[in-house]
């Protein structure tokens, strides 16, 4: 077995047994869709541009929370002296912590389209197929930038409050072509119309999960 | 001989400060549309330009500082990512100044602006991480981290922002950035600010790097110091 899958099968399991970052991340999500529920004027027919953006405010707020979960569970204990100890490649173990909070992101954006269905009126149809690839990569882009930022975050004084101010401007274009984007395939629209935002999309996940890839062994060591 | 450069650099820069100054209140004829007030433009050009060389820099210090592992780099990084910092806010100010008048709004959501405003936060972020992890040995290869990431990001912030505000209805239909700059003395003016601008920039960059060096050198004596001390007091 790989040193990849032994990670990520380990993580998957702790999370099988506790539950705890699925469960936060979906609750966080609910809580972030009933705030907007609320904040958005109730009287107002709300559209399927407001239910996108919801569900992109929905997965930037708990994933900023929840997304650095996977690493800050190696804090304790030392965890991660020991996973550095063992014959593990640093980038095998961004790989394998992405993955796994790209897995708990992921449940967390299924619950979330669900909310957004419920609570903005709209139909359980085949655009919210057209949604998922768009959450996909907007997931993924959010894992990589947090897995490797919460390395850095989780060790200093501010601790988790810094995850978010470094972690937001940075997912900003991926936010500005996942809304519009998703957004599109809501109301039905062609491909065309969002190919460009999808372009976005894939150069940022790119971009950011061979960055994080790459630098990762330089935020993790000890000295 | 370090010192003796600086203190030439800081006559110089003062000097072109003043003919930059004369030369955009005296010299260069008010523009014909936007009045008096685009003379904000010698100074706001500069500044951003400054700005955009300076986080240049913090990401050519970080990969430096990744690659050799020497101090020097990171101090380089920290103190170019201050004066970055500080003038982006400017370039941010006076642009405000200016689009009050013209564009009849303190701020707009134009794809320059968010793109300027964006790299502010990000490099905002930067500083705030520096100021939090303190003087903790990891600093420095933390910050080249975000420093790298950053820059990675900004073709690709530039590349978003561009295309949601020209898919977007224009909210002010302005020339962006259109100003003709006819008269061979606004160009003459926008050079010797630039020059000015650029010359600040080294300075200052000069003196804070001086300092943050001495800094990083007095913090590496201390450490010495009290291994130094630990060990005679193990004798």
């Amino acid at each position: 077995m790989s040193a990849f899958a032994a990670v990520l099968r380990k993580d998957l399991r702790l999370e099988l047994r506790s539950g705890e970052s699925t469960i936060a991340l979906l609750a966080l999500s609910l809580l972030v869709m009933v705030v907007l529920v609320f904040a958005l004027d109730a009287s107002r027919v709300r559209g399927v541009d407001t239910a996108s953006g919801a569900l992109w405010v929905a997965m930037v707020f708990s994933g900023m929370l929840g997304a650095g979960r996977a690493l800050l569970a190696e804090r304790d204990n030392d965890c991660m002296r020991g996973l550095l100890l063992s014959p593990l490649d640093p980038a095998t173990l961004y790989a394998a912590k992405l993955a796994a909070t790209l897995i708990f992101m992921s449940v967390a954006e299924v619950g979330a389209v669900v909310l957004m269905v419920l609570f903005f009126n709209l139909e359980f149809n085949t655009a919210l197929l057209r949604v998922a690839p768009i959450l996909m990569l907007g997931a993924l882009g959010f894992a990589a930038v947090a897995t490797l930022l919460s390395a850095i975050t989780g060790r200093t004084r501010a601790g988790d409050m810094l995850l978010p101010i470094l972690a937001v401007p940075m997912f900003v274009p991926a936010l500005i072509a996942g809304v519009k984007a998703s957004g599109a395939a809501l109301s039905g629209a062609p491909f065309a119309a969002m190919s460009d935002w999808l372009k976005i999309m894939i150069a940022f996940d790119v971009l950011f999960v061979s960055a994080g890839y790459l630098l990762f062994e330089h935020v993790v060591g000890q000295d | 001989m370090n010192n003796a450069i600086r203190t030439w650099l800081g006559v110089a820069t003062l000097f072109l400060m003043l003919a930059s100054l004369f030369m955009v209140f005296e010299y260069v004829p008010t523009e014909i549309d936007e009045g008096i007030v685009q003379r904000i433009f010698y100074f706001h050009v500069p500044l951003a330009w400054v700005a955009f060389v300076a986080f240049g820099l913090v990401a050519i210090a970080g990969v430096f500082y990744l690659w050799l592992g020497d101090q020097l780099w990171d101090d380089l990084g920290y103190a170019s990512a201050e004066i970055g910092m500080v003038f982006c806010t400017l370039m941010l100010i006076s642009g405000s100044l200016w689009a009050k008048p013209i564009w009849g709004t303190w701020w707009t959501w134009d794809s320059r602006l968010t793109t300027t405003f964006i790299l502010w936060l990000l490099y905002g972020g930067y500083l705030m991480l520096r100021a939090s992890a303190g003087d903790s040995p990891q600093v420095a290869r933390f910050a080249a981290v975000v420093g790298i990431v950053a820059a990675l990001d900004v073709p690709v912030i530039i590349a978003s922002v561009r295309l949601w505000r020209t898919i977007h209805p224009a909210v002010l239909v302005t020339k962006q950035g259109g100003h003709g700059l006819e008269d061979p003395r606004m160009i003459a003016t926008l050079l010797v600010s630039l020059t000015a601008f650029s010359a600040l920039f080294a300075w200052l960059l000069m003196l804070r790097f001086s300092q943050v060096r001495t800094h990083s050198r007095l913090q590496a004596l201390a450490e010495r110091l009290a291994i130094a001390h630990a060990a005679a007091g193990d004798r």
